[in-house]
């Protein structure tokens, strides 16, 4: 965007932190030296609002975050394949509630593992190339939905193993997809960004009734009649670069961009055009600033009631952004002279209060709250 | 809007001229302070934006969080994940934290779970199957757009775009103009005026050409000052139906959209807004009942002329009954309400229905609907008296059931309005006013009908229709005088009926272009429900009769209703003798059949030269095509697209093999890379069924073997991982040498484009891209089939090659010696030296003659 018109200028927020909150280091793990890509905590289930997953090289560890920075590991995988690389893990469920983490990387394979008796429980082989991220539907939480480098989302159910709709074709991403995400609310709308420099808006309104059927299905997966989803709802190329996560906040949508040397977060608005549906504008309402951040696959987390979102950069720093607030404000910023390595994704825990977040050296920190 | 500032501003204005300098700063000073305002309501906006989204995200988290409280614990261990944790990493105590250094724990853990090894698939980037090539649509294109790639090796550097030639700087984009400054650019230009230095401020102001600023101010204004207006035409708009459209607006979407080539609308392959290309040569009419005298309905013409035949015949008796019609009818209006009960219980069915929506004046609806019934009754029994006067012309009979039944059909619609429309406004005052319109209308109504039903060209008869117009025109003032509301829509329900609207005019029109003068065929194919045969062929002989001879021109209301017609007719088509229908019948075409293929493309195999096809564009020329023709100029032949006359000496003729089944050179299709085509060659033919449903038998020997993508008669190929690299291509039955197997689709993209995406494929080391012709490049990489999937091979199975199919390019995969069942397909992608990917280049020495390749193989394309 070369020049923003008046009147529509985005409220940019202040780098100075308020010191709302103050964050302190209350542990460091080392997971070996392979690059950690993600850690997230389990939103999917009250009872283990602590627990939370990290993956790195072809491993995924769980863990739990105890009372006075006590980290507990609770089970440990390993990929047989010794070249996969995990990206992305995320929570999700059966329909009786036994938690699955689901991974997946650089072999284009999503593992499903059943947590609760620590085993495999389905592989979905689909995508022609790495997965970049892999989201859980929070209302329903059997459905996941992937984002990957062969420039397809695909929506799958995890109950039944069945890859139930893939957005891509002739109005879908032209380069990798980097990121994807559930509308908290609209059950039917997942937005995904990527590295064609656009963010879609997709909506599978039309095909809920393959949703519904994959719950029922019990012929052989690969039977189901997969649909493609061609055209987005909205397309927007709110950004002049890459896009390398985005969550929805309400109906407004957060998207990391990639400038020169900084990154920053936007908060926009999908605006449609009337004329020509699918087309749309974005109306940037603020910005949250992230200095010393110009390498990618940096992404950032949300507390489950999003009013915070934390990220880190490429010298090991974290942004702690109060989300709702209008102009934005940084709660924290957190640093510490050991933390140096690039830090890929952080975790916010329910209630914000512990921060973690893994890095480019196999390293996880955590951060709690200074109780005031 | 801003009080305070337009002050100061009709003061700056009052000294503009002296005091320019000082008007410019006050402008600024103007501008600032705009500006502050608009930015000052949008943080306030943005405020509100975030707010009222955030009572939106507190609603959504509290549906959230009880989705995520499970009670139905159905494992019961202690925390869901094992018996006890791994291993427990202690906090750092208080205040260690913030120290420069801290320990970390070094994650060791003793036991993993094994997630065993799946196989992965070779990569691929998701496609889109495609039975058919697209044109690339305007915004797949790559060229001018960045591309992001990243460092195979560095894992972390993104490179952006290879080379400085792909930064092109997008065309200057139009501004896009937000709302605070339509603001600022209005208030300023009302206060301030559109002087020149004004415009420069604001132009610099806003950071934009001041003839864009201009335009805006243009535009803004013809908003707000045509804001009314347009209100007003919109809703005028909303109004109008489809009938009152002209046909060729009604068509737009046809023209537009509909692809003459395909026969299907919106067009994938050759796109919307195709030029219209219209044949030189008329089609010959499509004529089914050209010799069949039966007629097509009750409304059939052929009806109305045994009438007109009758009636000449005897018109001497039926104006001696003329003078006894009005006493009749007079006297039949005493008659009415009994003797017609039937046609009342109808209405009465009708008036059931009106009841319930004016529940308020039931009673005076009833009164209202009976006094219509009367009316209308008391109309078609004028006609009926007056026409059965006249025993011996049977067929009036037939007319008038007709005519009853149509009234019938018309009655509840009127009553319909009637009652809506006439009950709320018990307006009694204005009934004299009402009926006098009435009269009016109901007279020219009842001609109307009557012209109808009997043909108008005879002066008897019209004498007819005066009488029974003044019959209905009493019967009608009874009613009126007791009752006089609710009647004014009845005539005009009538009128509807009869009075040929501008779309039925042009609808006609076309029939006749379709089906000549076959007035049964018209009204059933395209007037249908809107004008029965009869009417079409009354309308017919009208505008034929205006043409100088014969017109015994009624009245003066017929009389300009002809003539109305007449000019249509004129300014549409020339002016057609009677006899023109029955040229549909045989129209011959006369030229020879004998194969004579374009000199050109002769020489071009001769050369046998690599040389590229060339993309066919239908040429519009009129009859034969000259110089001027852009299909010779491109050195293309005409096909049947093209609006050429079929003796264009640019042609191409097609073949008449008759035993050869068109699979060698023999067949001048084959041997010119096309396919045949069954509207073009003599002896290709396409068939289904054993010919018991009356398909046309059998010419020549064999079906024809040269419409193999034409007719899609492909093999199955599957797709698997391949025995040399990625993905290949299989077979599931075996073929034998020569056979077709399937089309190689994708998108067609230009060459420029393709030279752009080469670079880029070029990098994930896939390519998909085929030359086509010299406009076209097909790329399989995102929307495609599976034989795209097929490796190159310098000892292939299978060959390519380019085959014009009904004007069209397409690429036909062909077998080039048996293929056993599940063998894995190859063909040589023609890479130019060098260009190959190291394992598709041959050991040393053993280069294949490049000369020795005939011309119509295709080759993967090659960047330059």
């Amino acid at each position: 965007m070369a020049r923003t018109a008046i009147g529509c200028e985005p409220l940019v927020g202040s780098l100075t932190p308020s010191k709302k909150r103050e964050y302190r280091v209350t542990n460091k793990l080392q997971e070996g030296k392979r690059p950690l890509y993600a850690v997230v905590f389990n939103f999917i289930d009250s009872r283990y609002f602590n627990v939370f997953a990290t993956v790195g090289g072809n491993r995924v560890t769980v863990y739990q975050c105890l009372e006075g920075g006590v980290i507990a590991a609770l089970q440990s995988y390993v990929d047989e394949d010794k070249e996969e690389s995990f990206y992305t893990v995320s929570w999700a469920c059966n329909v009786d509630g036994i938690p699955f983490l689901v991974a997946g990387g650089i072999n284009g394979i999503i593992r499903v593992i059943d947590v609760s008796n620590e085993k495999l429980h389905k592989s979905f082989v689909g995508h022609g190339d790495s997965i970049n991220e892999i989201r859980t539907q929070p209302l329903k939480p059997s459905l996941v939905v992937s984002a990957s480098k062969d420039e397809s989302v695909r929506l799958w159910n995890v109950q039944t193993g069945i890859c139930i709709l893939i957005f891509a074709g002739a109005g879908g991403h032209r380069n990798e997809v980097l990121s994807v995400d559930f509308h908290p609310s609209d059950i039917y709308r997942i937005a995904s960004c990527g590295m064609d420099n656009t963010v879609k808006i997709w909506s599978m309104k039309e095909f809920w009734t393959y949703v519904e059927k994959s719950f029922t299905w019990t012929d052989l997966p690969s039977k189901f009649p997969t649909k493609y989803v061609q055209f987005p709802v909205f397309i927007a190329s709110v950004h002049s670069n890459y896009v390398d996560c985005n969550r929805w906040l309400g109906d407004f949508i957060l998207s990391k961009v990639k400038l020169s040397v900084d990154n920053e977060i936007v908060l926009w608005e999908p605006k449609m055009k009337e004329q020509s549906p699918g087309e749309g504008t974005a109306d940037i309402l603020q910005k949250y600033p992230v200095p010393e951040c110009d390498i990618w696959f940096i992404k950032f987390s949300c507390d489950f009631h999003y009013n915070a979102a934390a990220i880190g950069n490429r010298e090991g720093k974290i942004f702690v952004w109060e989300l709702q607030s209008s102009p934005p404000v940084l709660i924290a910023r957190l640093s510490h002279a050991q933390s140096k390595s690039p830090i890929r994704q952080t975790a916010m825990s329910y209630d914000g209060s512990t921060i973690l977040s893994c890095c480019e050296d196999g390293a996880i920190w955590r951060w709690d709250a200074i109780p005031t | 809007m801003v009080s305070r500032a337009s002050d100061s501003s009709s003061k700056s204005r009052k000294s503009y001229s002296e005091q320019s300098n000082d008007g410019l700063g006050n402008l600024t000073y103007k501008l600032n302070q705009l500006k502050k305002q608009v930015q000052a309501e949008r943080v306030v906006s943005v405020k509100d934006k975030i707010e009222k989204n955030r009572k939106k995200i507190e609603n959504d988290i509290s549906q959230l969080l009880s989705t995520t409280s499970r009670k139905s614990v159905i494992f019961a261990m202690d925390n869901g994940f094992g018996n006890m944790p791994l291993c427990k990493y202690s906090g750092f105590p208080q205040g260690l934290g913030d120290r420069d250094y801290v320990n970390s724990h070094e994650v060791v853990l003793s036991t993993s779970s094994k997630l065993s090894h799946v196989q992965k698939i070779p990569p691929y980037t998701t496609w889109i199957f495609l039975d058919k090539n697209q044109r690339m649509a305007e915004d797949q294109s790559v060229v001018g757009r960045r591309r992001i790639y990243y460092d195979q090796h560095g894992s972390e550097a993104l490179v952006c775009s290879d080379s400085e030639e792909d930064i092109i700087e997008p065309e200057e984009e139009k501004h896009e103009f937000s709302d605070g400054e339509d603001r600022i650019l209005w208030t300023v230009f009302e206060e301030h005026g559109l002087g020149e230095e004004v415009i420069n401020a604001v132009s610099q102001f806003i950071g934009i050409a001041t003839s864009e600023v201009q335009d805006r101010y243009s535009t803004l204004k013809e908003k707000y000052d045509g804001k009314n207006l347009k209100e007003f035409e919109d809703a005028g708009h909303e109004r109008g139906i489809a009938l009152e459209k002209s046909l060729s607006a009604a068509l737009d979407s046809f023209d537009n959209l509909f692809c003459r080539r395909c026969l299907l609308f919106d067009c994938r392959l050759h796109g919307c807004s195709q030029t219209l290309i219209n044949p030189s040569e008329k089609q010959p009419y499509w004529s089914e009942y050209e010799d069949d005298r039966k007629p097509c309905s009750n409304h059939c013409y052929l009806q109305s002329r045994a009438v007109q035949d009758t009636v000449e015949g005897s018109a001497g008796n039926i104006s001696s009954i003329i003078t006894n019609t009005e006493g009749t009818l007079l006297h039949c209006n005493a008659e009415v309400p009994g003797a017609h009960s039937d046609i009342m219980a109808g209405e009465r069915c009708n008036s059931k229905r009106v009841l319930p929506v004016t529940s308020e004046a039931v009673d005076s609806s009833e009164v209202a609907i009976g006094n219509e019934n009367t009316d209308t009754s008391m109309q078609s029994l004028g006609k009926r008296k007056a026409l059965e006067l006249n025993d011996s012309v049977k067929v009036f009979d037939e007319i008038e059931e007709s005519l009853n039944k149509k009234q019938k059909k018309l009655l509840p619609l009127d009553v319909l309005t009637a009652s809506s429309d006439g009950i709320p406004r018990p307006d009694t005052k204005s009934g004299h006013h009402v009926g006098a319109i009435n009269d009016n209308e109901l007279q020219m109504t009842s001609k109307n009908t009557i012209k109808k039903s009997v043909s108008a060209k005879v002066v008897s008869h019209n004498n007819i229709e005066h009488n029974i117009m003044d019959g209905a025109k009493d019967v009608n003032k009874e009613p009126e005088m007791k009752q006089s509301f609710s009647k004014g829509e009845l005539p005009e329900g009538v009128l509807c009926s009869s009075e040929w609207k501008p779309i039925e005019k042009e609808l006609y029109l076309k029939g006749v272009e379709i089906f000549g003068r076959n007035s049964c065929l018209i009204a059933r194919n395209l007037l249908s429900g809107l004008k029965t045969c009869m009417e079409v062929s009354t309308y017919m002989r009208d505008s034929s009769s205006s043409m100088p001879h014969k017109s015994v021109a009624p009245s003066s209301f017929l009389e300009e209703t002809v003539k109305v017609d007449t000019d249509y007719a004129e300014q549409e088509m020339p002016a057609r003798p009677r006899l023109l229908r029955r040229r549909g019948r045989a129209r011959k075409l006369k030229y020879s059949w004998k194969s004579a293929g374009h000199p050109s493309i002769w020489k071009r195999i001769a050369d046998g030269k690599n040389q590229s096809c060339k993309q066919y564009t239908p040429c519009g020329c009129q009859s034969m095509c000259g110089k001027q023709c852009p299909c010779l100029h491109n050195g293309t032949c005409c096909e049947k697209y093209c609006g050429c006359s079929k003796s264009c000496k640019n042609r191409f003729r097609g073949c008449h093999c008759a035993k050869s089944q068109c699979r060698s050179r023999q067949c001048p299709c084959f041997a010119a890379g096309r396919e045949c085509d069954p509207d073009v060659c003599r002896n290709c033919w396409v068939s289904c069924g054993d010919g018991s449903l009356g398909e046309p038998p059998k010419r020549g020997d064999g079906q024809c073997g040269n419409m193999r993508l034409l007719l899609r008669q492909q093999q199955r190929i599957l797709l698997a991982k391949s025995d040399v690299a990625g993905w290949g291509a299989f077979l599931k039955n075996s073929v034998s040498k020569n056979d077709y197997l399937g089309e190689y689709t994708g998108e067609l993209i230009s060459h420029r484009e393709a030279d752009k995406r080469g670079k880029i494929y070029d990098r994930a080391n896939s390519s998909f891209l085929f030359d086509l012709n010299d406009q076209y490049v097909l790329d399989a990489y995102r929307k495609g089939d599976k034989l795209k999937f097929a490796n190159h091979s310098s000892n292939p199975n299978c060959f390519a090659k380019v085959m014009l199919v009904a004007g069209d390019h397409r690429v036909g995969i062909f077998a080039k010696e048996h293929i056993e069942a599940s063998e894995e397909l190859f063909y040589d992608y023609r890479y130019g030296p060098d260009q190959a990917p190291a394992w598709a280049r041959k050991p040393e020495g053993s280069k294949r003659e490049d000369s020795s390749v005939s011309q119509g193989r295709a080759k993967k394309h090659q960047s330059h």
